[in-house]
C-alpha cells in the first residue's frame, strides 16, 4: 500500500540510474572477452567463448603482473604503517584530558578540509629532496599521512567509548601505558580498526596521481592504476585488451566488497559521517 | 571480533575529574598518552601540511623548470597567471563544473537516496549496485567512459546502429562536449555513492517523523523536501563540502586520462592546469600560483556551502 502508483516515476527513475552504472560494466566484461571486430558489431551480445587471451594479452602488454605486486606490495606496507601511527595517536587523545589532546585532535579533524590533490608539486620534491623518488617506498610512506585525520578520527571515536575503569583494572594488575594500549584497548576497538582498514584499503589500491607522478612509469616500480591507462595508448583501439585491464584492477576491490559488503558500507558512511 | 558495547556511562556526562583512588597513575596516564600521539602529527605535518606551505613559498618564485635557476618573483606569477587567457579559460570551465555538476548531483542524490530510505522492493540490489562506483580506481573509471565514449565506443556504434549515424561525434575530441563529457563523468558516479550516503544518514531519522507527516496528509514530495531534508540538512552539507572538494581539485585526474584538456584549452580545468604548469610546461611559479587561487578558492567554497546548509530549526 505504501508504494502506490504515484512511486511508479520514482521506481522507473532509480533503476534507470541503477542501469546506467550496470550496462557499462556489462559491457566492460562482455568486450574483455571480445576482438575488436566483435565489439564493434554486436556491443551488447554474450560473448562467443570465454577465451582468456585478452586477459593475457593486458597482463602481457602492461607488465600487469610486476604492477598489481607493486599495488598489493604499497597497499599492505601503507596500511600497517597507517595502523602504526594512528592507534597510538587516537589513544592518546581519547585519554587526554587536557588542552593538549583537544588541540592535536582538532589538528586532524581539520585536516579532512586538506585536500590530498592540492600539494602535488611540493610533495614531488619532497620526495626528489630525500632520494625517494621514482621509489615505491616514498608512497609507503606517504598514504599513511593522507589517511592520518580520518583514521585518528574514526579510531577517537571508537575508543571514547571503552570504560575508563577497564583501563583502572589493567593498572591495578600493574599494566603499563602501552600494554594497556596493546591489551585493552586495541582488542576493544576492532571494529574501527576493521572499518579504517576498508577504508584505507580502498583509497590506497586505487590511488592513482600521486602513483604517477611520483613512482612514475617505470614498469618494475609502478602500481596497476598507472599501469592500466598505458593499454590505452600502447594498444590503440584494443578494446578488448583494455576492458579485460580494467576487469582485472577491479578484482581485489570487487571480492573485498562483495564478502564484506555491509561492513564496507557502514565503513564508508562512517567515513563521511564523523567530519 | 568482540562486539562493542557503548559504556553504560556515556562519556558526555561524565564528571569533569572523576574520582580515582590512584591519583598518581592518573597523571602519569595524561602525561605518557598525548607523546603517543607525536608520530602520527610529525608524519602529518612533514607529508601534509609541509607541502601546502610549500604552495604559497612556491608561488612567490620565478622557476622555469626544474633544474633551473630559481629568481624570486613576488607577486609577478600573479600577474603572469592574471594575464593569460589560458587561466580564465580554465577558471570559467573549473565554475561550469562545479556550478553544473554540483547541484544536480546532491539533488539527484538526495532523491535517490530518499526513495532507497524507504524500503521498496529491491531496495537491497540497488544499494549494491548504488555503491559500484564508490569502489572503482578513477582510471578504471575513466577507462570505462573512454570505451563508451571514444570515436568508436559504444555510444556512437548504438547511434549507428539505430540510424542515427548523423548525430554521431568525437566526443571527447570535440570542444563542444569534451567538458560535458567530464561533468556527465562525475555526475554519473557521483549519484550513486553520495546517495548510499543520504540513504544511510535518513534511515537513522526515526519513523515517527515520516509517519506524523503522513498522518498529517503530507505527500511524499513534500515529506522528503520539507520534513526530512531540514532533519538532516547538515549533513547534506558536509556532503556537498566533500563532493565540491572532490570535483574541485580531483578533475585533474579525469582531464588527464580522457582529453588532456583539449582540445585547444576547451576542457582545461584549474586542477589540471596545476598539474600541466608543473609537469608538462615545466613553469613551476605558474602552477604553485594556480595552486594557491584553487586552494582559495577551495576555502571561499566551503565557507559558503557552511553558512547555506547551516542548521535552521
Amino acid at each position: 500500500m505504501k508504494f502506490g502508483r504515484s512511486w511508479l516515476p520514482a521506481h522507473i527513475l532509480a533503476w534507470l540510474y541503477a542501469a546506467l552504472l550496470v550496462v557499462p560494466l556489462y559491457y566492460l566484461l562482455v568486450s574483455a572477452f571480445k576482438t575488436n571486430d566483435q565489439i564493434f558489431g554486436s556491443p551488447f551480445s554474450p560473448p562467443a567463448s570465454l577465451s582468456p587471451d585478452n586477459f593475457g594479452e593486458a597482463f602481457s602488454s602492461a607488465h600487469l603482473g610486476p604492477a598489481v605486486v607493486n599495488s598489493a606490495f604499497v597497499t599492505a606496507l601503507a596500511l600497517a604503517l597507517t595502523l602504526a601511527l594512528a592507534v597510538p595517536a587516537a589513544f592518546a587523545i581519547a585519554r587526554s584530558e587536557g588542552r593538549l589532546g583537544a588541540l592535536v585532535e582538532r589538528v586532524f579533524s581539520l585536516g579532512f578540509l586538506v585536500p590530498t590533490f592540492a600539494a602535488l608539486f611540493p610533495t614531488f620534491l619532497l620526495a626528489a629532496g630525500t632520494g625517494l623518488f621514482h621509489t615505491r617506498a616514498f608512497m609507503v610512506l606517504f598514504l599513511p599521512a593522507t589517511a592520518m585525520p580520518l583514521s585518528v578520527v574514526i579510531l577517537v571515536q571508537f575508543m571514547r567509548t571503552i570504560p575508563r575503569e577497564m583501563e583502572e583494572a589493567a593498572r591495578i594488575d600493574g599494566a603499563s601505558t602501552f600494554a594497556v594500549l596493546r591489551h585493552v584497548y586495541t582488542p576493544m576497538c576492532m571494529p574501527g580498526i576493521a572499518t579504517i582498514l576498508l577504508l584505507n584499503f580502498l583509497t590506497f589500491w586505487n590511488e592513482y596521481l600521486y602513483s604517477l607522478v611520483i613512482i612514475g612509469p617505470d614498469p618494475e616500480q609502478r602500481t596497476v592504476q598507472v599501469a592500466l591507462p598505458t593499454l590505452k595508448s600502447l594498444t590503440g583501439t584494443d578494446y578488448g585488451i583494455l576492458t579485460a585491464g580494467t576487469l582485472l584492477t577491479l578484482v581485489p576491490v570487487w571480492v573485498v566488497y562483495t564478502v564484506l559488503q555491509k561492513r564496507m558500507q557502514q565503513a564508508l558512511v562512517s567515513g563521511a559521517v564523523k567530519m | 571480533m568482540p562486539t562493542l558495547s557503548p559504556a553504560p556511562d556515556g562519556t558526555s556526562v561524565r564528571l569533569p575529574a572523576p574520582p580515582t583512588p590512584w591519583p598518581a597513575a592518573a597523571t602519569r596516564r595524561t602525561q605518557g598518552g598525548v607523546v603517543l600521539a607525536v608520530p602520527a602529527l610529525v608524519w602529518y605535518l612533514v607529508f601534509m601540511v609541509g607541502p601546502l606551505v610549500a604552495i604559497f613559498v612556491i608561488a612567490a618564485l620565478h622557476w622555469p623548470g626544474m633544474l633551473q635557476p630559481i629568481s624570486f618573483a613576488g607577486l609577478g606569477n600573479v600577474r603572469t597567471v592574471l594575464d593569460d587567457p589560458v587561466f580564465w579559460d580554465a577558471a570559467r570551465n573549473t565554475a561550469t563544473q562545479l556550478v553544473v555538476a554540483l547541484p544536480l548531483m546532491i539533488v539527484a542524490a538526495y532523491m535517490l537516496g530518499y526513495y532507497v530510505a524507504q524500503r521498496p522492493p529491491g531496495h537491497r540490489a540497488l544499494r549494491y549496485l548504488l555503491f559500484i562506483p564508490g569502489l572503482i580506481s578513477t582510471p578504471a573509471k575513466a577507462m570505462v567512459f573512454y570505451a563508451v565514449l571514444s570515436p568508436d565506443g559504444l555510444l556512437n556504434g548504438g547511434l549507428e546502429k539505430t540510424g542515427l549515424g548523423s548525430l554521431t561525434d568525437a566526443w571527447l575530441a570535440s570542444p563542444s562536449t569534451a567538458l560535458a563529457c567530464l561533468i556527465l563523468l562525475d555526475v554519473w558516479s557521483g549519484i550513486g555513492f553520495t546517495a548510499v550516503l543520504f540513504a544511510a544518514r535518513l534511515g537513522s531519522v526515526p519513523d515517527e517523523i515520516g509517519e506524523a507527516a503522513q498522518l498529517d496528509g503530507a505527500g511524499h514530495w513534500r515529506a522528503m523536501w520539507r520534513i526530512h531534508f531540514p532533519v538532516i540538512r547538515d549533513f547534506v552539507g558536509v556532503v556537498t563540502m566533500l563532493q565540491f572538494l572532490w570535483t574541485l581539485f580531483g578533475s585533474a585526474q579525469n582531464v588527464l586520462l580522457l582529453t588532456q584538456g583539449g582540445p585547444g584549452s576547451s576542457s582545461t580545468t584549474l586542477s589540471f592546469l596545476v598539474y600541466q604548469k608543473a609537469f608538462i610546461a615545466a613553469d613551476l611559479g605558474y602552477s604553485q600560483t594556480v595552486g594557491v587561487v584553487l586552494f582559495l578558492a577551495g576555502l571561499a567554497g566551503l565557507l559558503t556551502i557552511r553558512r547555506v546548509f547551516r542548521q535552521n530549526y
